[in-house]
């Protein structure tokens, strides 16, 4: 008797207990993802908040014949695609640098990790300024006229924005990956390197056989919060070229910014949200699967 | 077991929801029982920041016990990041009693029922006081649903010790305006090593449509119909599309950068500019070195229109109102002669009100007398139509696009369907 009355006290305090969470949760998670559901099927102009109708399926008809979305959709695939193994790599290759214990490395460690700590609206606005295509402004096109190159558009151009932009996203997150990859690193045992190199291992050798190995769950799990950090690609483009030139660094976030705040139709912002969730979350269970049948 | 859980959920949304104080209008008065009426307008420069102070301690002195204004500056940041707020703010149903808009949405918000007509808040004689231009502006539907203080123009400034060294004539009078081939040639002779002809771009996003509408408005057509309801067969014609070739032209040709440096004119690395009346305090103060000029906005060729840019912010009043004679006095106590003119003054700006002009008399000297003549005789606001957020972003794309390589009637066709869509979706069977 003792215990079970033990037991459902215990239970209600546990459901006291989980209450501040689930609130919070609920109020600034559940309740807007099930408000963007219901209004993805309205016409609901950000202006007329007491003139929504329910327009049934039309926002999602219209979605998949707007050309501007599925090149959204392109972009934020190819951004990601791009932007996760060279970043990954770079993060990689910058903790396998400071991981020596040398003087001075915690100088290296501090700096590589210092854009991470940047907002990245200031990040965006430094790259604007050093990726301008005149080279009497923009820094790197001074280089490159200095070495005798033609200047390049960067952000003017179609076909370099969002490379460009690869590049400054990549070099901005990387800091916080090689903190994850350091602590990686210090976690695989130093007899298997001693080992390996008793067999006659190389530097190289250890790196493919033990380093890598060793770091597989690592690995993964950057791999994975990179992809849906890519995904939400929204702050360079809003920043550094809202969107263009010629469509080519609009991203499925920032289609739903411009579509639901600059353009006011929130019905529609809602349906390619509700569409860009069924991606983000397919792909992430996609993941999970890859990852559990290796 | 699921239904516990589920239970749980709803009570800590509910809790939440109203932790936040949702669902509840809040009433506008503060614990001394006075009226509160809230102001929005952008953050500004030191000057204005502190005409708003001043000038509502000076409000608040005289309305002690009845009425407290309050005046809450809002980061405007870029172009749209204003927008924002007011946006949100709508869906909430918090607007501020008093906010402030561009001269272009104006129509957005009252087309949406958002602001109130303010025909009533002034008595036809001061009405009369307030300049056509700004007045045009705040119009929509035939009734006046905003007011401005100051107004604005743009001009064409030029480095005159650049201009006299290519032998580059200065026009004497409007009527003598440099025509586009002018403009054209001009700024392929300035081109050099480091300093580029002339700069066309204000910024990337509303200063596109705000500056340029102008040589659509030269070359015989307009953004859009006159009614706002249409922008295919107006932005997109023959003649749009020759405005946007002629101002790719200077692009292509490299004469204009199309990321010009900040105050890329006053650090001498362009030798001409289409730069706002602002600009005329910012030289005089910060570069007094520079030898400059202003004269009037190009023409196109061939007898084309003489126009310039005009339009500024303006306050209307939301419908959230609760306490609308206080906002009457609010409104009257801004904009009366008096503080029309200090704001003007604080600001650097034209100011809206024809008396205001006997008081600051630099109006009627060069440089400022420029920009008079040009607000009084030849000043075209913004395409007033509802769906001007649409238009005014998608001419800012098409421009970009043109800029980097996109056929104009193309990208030009584009946002003029975009436009339309919008209209016809929200705003055709009113």
């Amino acid at each position: 008797m003792q215990k079970a009355i033990n037991k459902k006290s215990e239970r209600k305090a546990a459901y006291l207990f989980i209450i501040p969470a689930v609130a919070l949760l609920a109020a600034f998670l559940i309740y807007p993802a099930l408000q963007t559901i219901r209004y993805a099927f309205t016409d609901y102009n950000i202006m007329r908040p007491d003139r929504i109708k329910f327009s049934g399926i039309n926002n999602f008809i219209e979605l998949f014949q707007d050309k501007n979305f599925w090149i959204a959709v392109k972009n934020t695939l190819y951004f990601t695609v791009l932007v996760v193994p060279f970043q990954t790599a770079l993060a990689l290759a910058l903790a396998l640098l400071v991981s020596a214990r040398r003087r001075g490395v915690s100088i290296f460690r501090a700096a590589y990790f210092s854009p991470q700590v940047t907002s990245m609206v200031v990040v965006a606005i430094l790259w604007t300024v050093l990726y301008n295509s005149s080279p009497d402004s923009g820094l790197l096109n001074a280089l490159l006229v200095k070495l005798g190159m033609e200047p390049c558009g960067f952000l003017n151009d179609p076909k370099t924005a969002m490379n460009s932009i690869v590049f400054m996203s990549a070099w901005q997150g990387a800091g916080y990956q090689m903190m994850i990859f350091l602590a990686g690193l210090q976690g695989i045992p130093k007899e298997q390197y001693e080992a390996a190199s008793i067999d006659g291992a190389g530097k190289v050798k250890s790196f493919f056989y033990v380093t890598l190995p060793g770091l597989k769950n690592v690995i993964q799990y950057v791999i994975m919060i990179t992809v849906i950090q890519a995904m939400k690609l929204f702050t360079q483009p809003y920043v550094m070229t809202k969107g263009g030139p010629q469509n080519s660094t609009r991203t499925l976030v920032y289609y739903v910014y411009e579509q639901g705040f600059q353009k006011r139709n929130f019905g529609y912002a809602c349906a390619v949200a509700a569409v860009f969730f069924v991606i983000v979350i397919s792909l992430s269970l996609g993941m999970k699967k890859i990852i559990k049948a290796d | 077991m699921k239904k516990k859980v589920a239970v749980t959920l709803l009570i800590a949304m509910f809790a939440a929801g109203a932790g936040m104080g949702c669902g509840q209008v809040k009433e506008r008065v503060n614990a001394e029982g006075e009226s509160v009426i809230t102001v929005w307008s952008p953050s500004d420069e030191p000057a204005i920041e502190e005409w708003w102070e001043e000038k509502t301690a000076e409000f608040n002195e005289a309305h002690k016990g009845s009425i407290h204004l309050q005046r809450e500056a809002i980061v405007r940041a870029d172009s749209y990041a204003y927008e924002d707020k007011v946006n949100a703010a709508i869906t909430s149903n918090d607007l501020p009693d008093i906010l402030y808009v561009d001269g272009p949405n104006v129509s957005v918000y009252a087309a949406n029922g958002i602001t109130l007509p303010l025909d009533d808040f002034f008595p036809q004689e001061e009405w009369d006081d307030f300049l056509g231009s700004s007045k045009d502006q705040n119009t929509y539907d035939g009734k006046m649903y905003a007011v401005s203080a100051t107004e604005s123009s743009v001009a064409l400034y030029y480095n005159k010790d650049m201009l006299t060294e290519a032998g580059i004539r200065i026009p004497g009078s409007k009527e003598e305006a440099w025509t586009w081939s002018e403009y054209y040639e001009a700024a392929e002779k300035l081109t050099k090593e480091g300093v580029v002809g002339t700069n066309i771009i204000m910024d990337k996003g509303e200063g596109l449509p705000y500056v340029l509408e102008q040589f659509w408005i030269s070359n015989g057509t307009d953004f859009v119909s006159g009614d706002g309801s249409k922008a295919d067969g107006y932005i997109n014609s023959p003649e749009g599309v020759e405005a946007a070739e002629f101002l790719n032209s200077l692009i292509q040709g490299g004469y204009a950068n199309i990321d010009p440096i900040q105050k890329e004119f006053h650090n001498e690395r362009a030798a001409t500019m289409l730069g706002g009346s602002w600009e005329v305090a910012t030289l005089e103060k910060d570069y007094p070195d520079l030898n400059w000029g202003v004269t009037y906005f190009p023409v196109a060729d061939n007898g084309g229109i003489l126009t310039s840019p005009t339009g500024d912010w303006a306050a209307s009043v939301t419908k959230d109102v609760q306490d609308m004679d206080a906002v009457k006095e609010v409104m009257n106590f801004l904009f009366s002669k008096e503080n029309v003119t200090t704001y003007a003054q604080a600001i650097s700006k034209p100011p809206t009100r024809v008396s205001s002009y006997d008081v600051l008399t630099e109006y009627d000297e060069y440089p400022r007398s420029i920009f008079k003549e040009q607000l009084m005789e030849t000043g075209h606001p913004r395409p007033r139509t509802p769906s001007y957020s649409v238009l005014s972003a998608g001419f800012s794309e098409a421009m970009l696009n043109i800029f980097t390589g996109v056929d104009a009637k193309t990208a030009l066709d584009e946002a003029a369907a975009a436009m339309d869509k919008d209209y016809k979706k929200y705003y055709s069977e009113e």
